[in-house]
């Protein structure tokens, strides 16, 4: 979700195999660098595979470039990488959100084949998106501060998340402004 | 092993011997030798790989780099030869290059071979940690770079890479370490070691002062007081200088790698009692 000069990434815990729960710590977020990072829901293997196929570009980008990726070149790079396996893909939908030029906040989402999708509010994906999108749309007003936005992206996330069985056992919240990361744990129902 | 291709060599002394066999014909002796140049892929009759010596001698000639192993970091410190105020001042630096987050190497030498090897130890470092996720041995990285040059003075018929290397870096098997290699494809451990022109002077002058257990800052030092009488310059000023050490943060227990700002490297150097007036333009 974007906030006012920052912006806020979240995810759910679990991590299961249709109905049994395999881990209630399951990372879905990963940073990419300071400013930038990306989630990725569905399967787990391909998730982690793939943030560490990006990350093993990124730190060539960095080298090369001395500098950190934008968030809009990450994400052409994410879409370019998921369209490479256009025929046999990652069963990944990733989000990417991050701070750009001048910390203007950019977020977008994309399908498991790349195609990308801007927004200007908010962007979500996993087996709940359908409860998400409602939440979001209801719950989202533009240029709240890093507080608001807290509350408000916990909320929507806790409320879908209980409406899916397959999503939940507690939430993850990152909070990214420009001077500062604020990461947080929420206790939803753990079930 | 790399895949070169084969090409064949006439021999430059008569032309219409395609690909000649040295050990053929003998010619005078005084000519013997000259024979055995041309290709890298043959020993002469004394045992000696004259491209790879030949490319040693080519480094001899390029700015001189310094790297002294302390107890809690690595120092590397490199001269830049061509200062010219024509020169577009660029960020990067000239002399040292980041291999990795743990790793970095500075180079003496052909600029231009200096970086095809450089991009290829970025990616085998980035390979080694995406199927290991985790950083790759410092030991590791250099012998497969070395690897690579080797390949260059046994098969294909390509010259070798003018290029000397020292790297330092750290890991969790050895901590801090410092390797020299050349173009040979040889490489050794050092606790200091100097590549470059000057270099025999240079390595002579670190065995004498170098103490084990020394701190970064006494390397620090150390390797300025060296370099200042083995450069060719009169005036040692921050401009024809680069500083960069690899160290453990102590906040937050990273390696870190960091190049030294012309500011900071003044202070050094006057902190040195080694600054002298800039000649006048």
């Amino acid at each position: 979700m974007v906030g006012k000069n920052c912006f806020a990434i979240a995810s759910d815990r679990r991590l299961g195999v249709q109905l049994q729960t395999v881990a209630t710590d399951f990372q879905r977020v990963f940073k990419i660098h300071g400013k930038l990072y990306i989630g990725l829901s569905g399967l787990a293997s391909d998730a982690q595979t793939l943030y560490q196929r990006l990350v093993f570009k990124h730190k060539l980008y960095q080298l090369r470039e001395e500098r950190d990726m934008k968030p809009e070149t990450f994400a052409s790079l994410v879409s370019s990488m998921l369209y490479e396996k256009r025929f046999g893909p990652y069963f990944c939908q990733p989000i990417i959100a991050g701070l750009g030029q001048d910390d203007e906040p950019f977020i977008c989402t994309m399908d498991c084949i790349g195609a990308k999708e801007l927004a200007k509010d908010f962007v979500v994906s996993g087996t709940a998106s359908e409860s998400l999108y409602g939440a979001c749309e209801s719950m989202y007003k533009p240029n709240m501060e890093p507080e608001e936005l807290f509350e408000t992206i916990s909320q929507a996330l806790l409320s879908s998340v209980d409406r899916d069985c397959l999503s939940g056992w507690g939430g993850y919240v990152l909070i990214v402004t420009p001077t500062e990361v604020q990461e947080r744990i929420l206790k939803g129902r753990m079930d | 092993p790399p895949h070169f291709p084969q090409i064949p060599h006439p021999n430059p002394r008569n032309p219409s011997l395609a690909a000649a066999d040295p050990s053929a014909d003998l010619p005078a002796a005084a000519e013997m030798s000259r024979r055995y140049d041309s290709r890298t892929t043959i020993f002469s009759p004394e045992g000696r790989l004259y491209q790879v010596e030949y490319a040693m001698e080519a480094i001899g000639n390029a700015g001189s780099a310094l790297g002294i192993l302390a107890a809690d970091g690595v120092v590397l410190v490199g001269e830049k030869k061509v200062t010219s105020k024509l020169l577009q001042s660029s960020r990067s630096a000239e002399k040292m290059y980041k291999i990795d987050s743990h790793l970095a190497c500075a180079v003496a030498g052909i600029m231009s071979d200096a970086n095809i090897l450089i991009n290829t130890a970025r990616l085998h470092a980035q390979r080694y940690a995406l199927s290991y996720q985790e950083p790759i041995p410092v030991e590791q990285l250099v012998q497969s770079l070395c690897d690579t040059k080797q390949g260059y003075t046994q098969f294909g018929g390509l010259r070798p890479f003018g290029v000397s290397f020292l790297f330092a870096g750290w890991d969790k098997n050895h901590g801090f370490q410092l390797y020299m290699s050349d173009p040979s494809g040889n490489y050794g451990g050092w606790k200091a070691a100097a590549v470059g022109a000057n270099s025999q002077a240079a390595q002579s002058m670190l065995k004498q002062d170098y103490k084990d257990g020394m701190t970064r800052e006494e390397a620090v030092a150390l390797a300025l007081k060296v370099l200042s009488k083995t450069m060719d310059s009169t005036s040692l000023t921050a401009d024809k200088l680069e500083l960069a050490e690899v160290f453990v943060q102590p906040g937050t227990g990273e390696v870190q790698y960091q190049v030294c700002s012309p500011d900071a490297m003044g202070k050094l150097l006057a902190k040195a009692g080694l600054t002298q007036p800039a000649p006048e333009a």
